[in-house]
């Protein structure tokens, strides 16, 4: 496979401006980024030495072997809600190796309100499970919640992929056969009491660890009947008298070592064999991303330079170079597995849809797993291009991507507006994962776009009732709209609102993708089918 | 087709096959039985191949192989045949710069007369939320740059004309 030729000249000013900018955006970023995962109020940190527990980033250490990867999601989960007070959504999830297996992991959080849920809490724990039944990963949960937060309770509770959600995909991981065990490391109240006894294994801490559905204040209020923690759902009891705990442990480092020792245990499923070759690292520096990625986020910049720098050997067969050229296709490998690449130079026309398409069936009939790199502002727009059935077209790229049936990854590395994020794989189309560089941007349209729309509407309206704006009070109804769009589209409110599975240091993108492709591999993967292609 | 590689500045054709006892390397001019034996220390092998035994150090580098042999080093390095059969090159650019897309003209960087290098940018234009720079198709003389900033442009209007390549 030929290497893609570079045609970077890193001693360039724009380069060097673009380096800079993006260093001090991943400045910003990986200091929130530490913020979010260490940083907490002294109280919460003496509460938890008080209580005699250790932190979930101690917990995480203990499980995970020593020197292996742990691929985080959704780091800054919740950073615009809650007035920031919820660092993580006060929990962590991510894939990590145990005793040499890949498995998903659940942690609660408990210097963040306690490990209480929040609404932001439960998508994210909702997420994590879709993760392990997609990709088929066994599952590890460390409990330790206050249980739902109240004030907010009709956020966490009732909706379709809300609170019952989480319980429902664990009973949909042990339908097909996905192992789970769960280390109870604090109170699992109500609701909560439900993920233990769920799994197929748990060990509750002795001392911390408690279940029950109605704590000592709930049982009193209810019954009057006066009870303390340890009589009613510690671990002696739940293991020696009630069966719903199967271990219990002295320790929080004696209740890892179990766990370990019980994941070890687990039947390991032959993976899904791919094309494969020899890793090897990319030819050019992944750390040259910055200088490529414009500082301007209007600026075009060519999607092989990116490719170059996350690509193994940089080496990219391309395929039809010279036909809808604003669609980059062709195959490459990341980790030593063969993918498809789908990467935008432009705007989608007529013949890059159709060259998408194509190119998406040859990859699901010999079951490469297919990468897209979006940076799309959308399908060409105008007469000239409806007469030629634009939306038609689009609509065959949608039946392509959504009727795949190989895994699918995508990076948002820099524009993902309209329909163009859907035809590239956005949110809603399945992407097994879904990562945003920090200087990104999503919406239904570009900031500028929507603020002159809605001031257009308003200025149209008023107009009917016979008044005349001047350009100050356009500017009035203009300005506030454009501020506020310009806030919803950047990367850290997707990320906030879980829109995606974490932002991700641009150099860091080709590791996040090897992880979440060998992961994806412990899924079987089916024999294409599609629906009806209008042609 | 054969695998080619340009040792120590020659191109040579070859493929090398197993016949179930050994090797063989297949050349445009022969086929030539050959075993290749470690000799203990790194790098450090024998070649068996006509009879005789040769001691040979190879250093395997990302770009190409090196060859100690016979007091003389061989630099042996791959050539994709794609690229040595292809060519990475397309046929030169043509002289006109036409739209890729209805747009407006943000910036114009050169004027009629100026000598141009292929790859040096003429206009940005900005087009569905992005901005193009349009770059010279090939080297020469710039003859007409029919728009200037501000300008809105049809699909496929001429942006650059480029003064006709003599033979």
């Amino acid at each position: 496979m030929r290497r893609i030729e570079s045609h970077i000249d890193t001693n360039a000013a724009d380069y060097k401006a673009n380096f800079a900018a993006m260093s001090e955006r991943l400045k910003e970023f990986h200091a929130r980024q530490h913020a979010a995962r260490f940083e907490r109020p002294q109280r919460d940190i003496d509460r938890l030495a008080r209580q005699n527990k250790l932190g979930v980033r101690e917990r995480l250490k203990l499980l995970l072997d020593p020197g292996t990867p742990f691929l985080e999601f959704s780091t800054l989960a919740a950073c615009r809600e809650y007035d920031g007070a919820v660092p993580g959504a006060a929990v962590v999830t991510g894939i990590g190796i145990v005793q040499g297996r890949e498995v998903a992991i659940h942690a609660n959080d408990a210097s963040v309100k306690g490990g209480a849920w929040y609404p932001h809490t439960v998508k994210k724990i909702v997420r994590l499970l879709d993760v392990a039944l997609e990709n088929h990963l066994p599952v590890v949960h460390i409990c330790d919640s206050a249980g739902g937060f109240l004030p907010l309770q009709h956020g966490v509770f009732p909706d379709r992929y809300l609170g019952g959600r989480v319980f429902r995909n664990q009973v949909k991981l042990s339908q097909a056969n996905i192992p789970q065990i769960a280390i109870v490391g604090g109170h699992c109240t109500a609701g909560g009491a439900y993920v233990p006894t769920l799994s197929d294994y748990n060990i509750i801490i002795e001392g911390t660890g408690a279940i029950f559905l109605g704590g000592p204040p709930l049982v009193k209020a209810a019954t009057g009947e006066e009870v303390g923690v340890q009589e009613l759902g510690g671990a002696v009891m739940h293991t020696s008298v009630s069966g719903t705990g199967d271990y219990r442990a002295a320790t929080e480092q004696h209740a890892f070592a179990l766990a370990r020792e019980i994941v070890s245990q687990w039947k390991r499923m032959p993976k899904t064999i791919i094309e494969t070759a020899a890793f090897e690292d990319p030819y050019y520096d992944p750390k040259e991303l910055y200088g490529i990625i414009p500082k301007d986020r209007k600026t075009q910049f060519d999607m092989r330079e990116v490719l170059a720098r996350i690509v193994d050997g940089s080496r990219f067969h391309e395929y039809q170079p010279d036909y809808g050229t604003t669609m980059v296709c062709g195959f490459a490998h990341i980790w030593g597995f063969k993918v498809g690449i789908l990467a935008n130079n432009g705007v989608l026309f007529n013949d890059s849809s159709l060259k998408a398409a194509h190119f998406m069936q040859l990859c699901n009939q010999n079951r490469t797993p297919l990468v897209f790199f979006q940076n799309i502002t959308g399908y060409m727009v105008g007469r000239e291009y409806e007469e030629r059935g634009i939306a038609k077209d689009g609509a065959k790229m949608l039946m392509a991507q959504g009727g795949s049936v190989v895994p699918k990854f995508t990076v948002i590395a820099n524009a993902s507006y309209g329909a163009g994020n859907y035809g590239m794989c956005g949110r809603a189309w399945d992407a097994r994962t879904l990562f945003m560089w920090p200087q990104a941007e999503i919406g239904v349209m570009g900031a500028d776009q929507a603020a002159n729309t809605m001031a257009d509407v308003k200025i149209r309206q008023l107009e009917r009732e016979g008044k005349q704006l001047t350009e100050v009070e356009i500017a009035a109804i203009r300005d506030p709209v454009l501020e506020k769009f310009r806030r919803d589209v950047e990367a850290y409110t997707s990320t906030s609102e879980l829109w995606d599975d974490g932002i991700l240091d641009p150099a860091d993108t080709r590791n996040a993708l090897g992880m979440s492709i060998s992961a994806a591999l412990n899924a079987p993967i089916d024999d294409p089918h599609y629906g009806i292609f209008r042609l | 087709m054969r695998r080619i590689f340009m040792i120590a500045g020659h191109e040579a054709e070859c493929w090398l096959t197993h016949d179930g006892s050994r090797f063989v390397l297949n050349m445009p001019d022969g086929a030539v039985p050959c075993q290749l034996v470690p000799a203990g220390a790194p790098g450090a092998y024998v070649l068996r191949t006509g009879g005789r035994a040769h001691e040979l150090r190879l250093a395997v580098g990302p770009e190409s192989t090196f060859i100690h042999l016979n007091g003389r080093t061989f630099e042996v390095g791959r050539v994709d045949p794609d690229d040595r059969l292809g060519g990475r090159e397309g046929t030169a650019g043509g002289d006109r710069l036409l739209a890729p897309m209805p747009g407006v003209v943000v910036s114009v960087a050169v004027k009629p007369g100026d000598a141009v290098t292929e790859g040096q940018p003429l206009l940005v234009i900005e087009s569905m939320k992005l901005e193009t720079t349009l770059t010279a198709p090939r080297d020469g003389v710039v003859a007409e740059m029919p728009f200037t900033a501000g300008d809105s442009f049809g699909l496929k209007a001429v942006l650059a004309q480029l003064t006709p390549q003599e033979e």
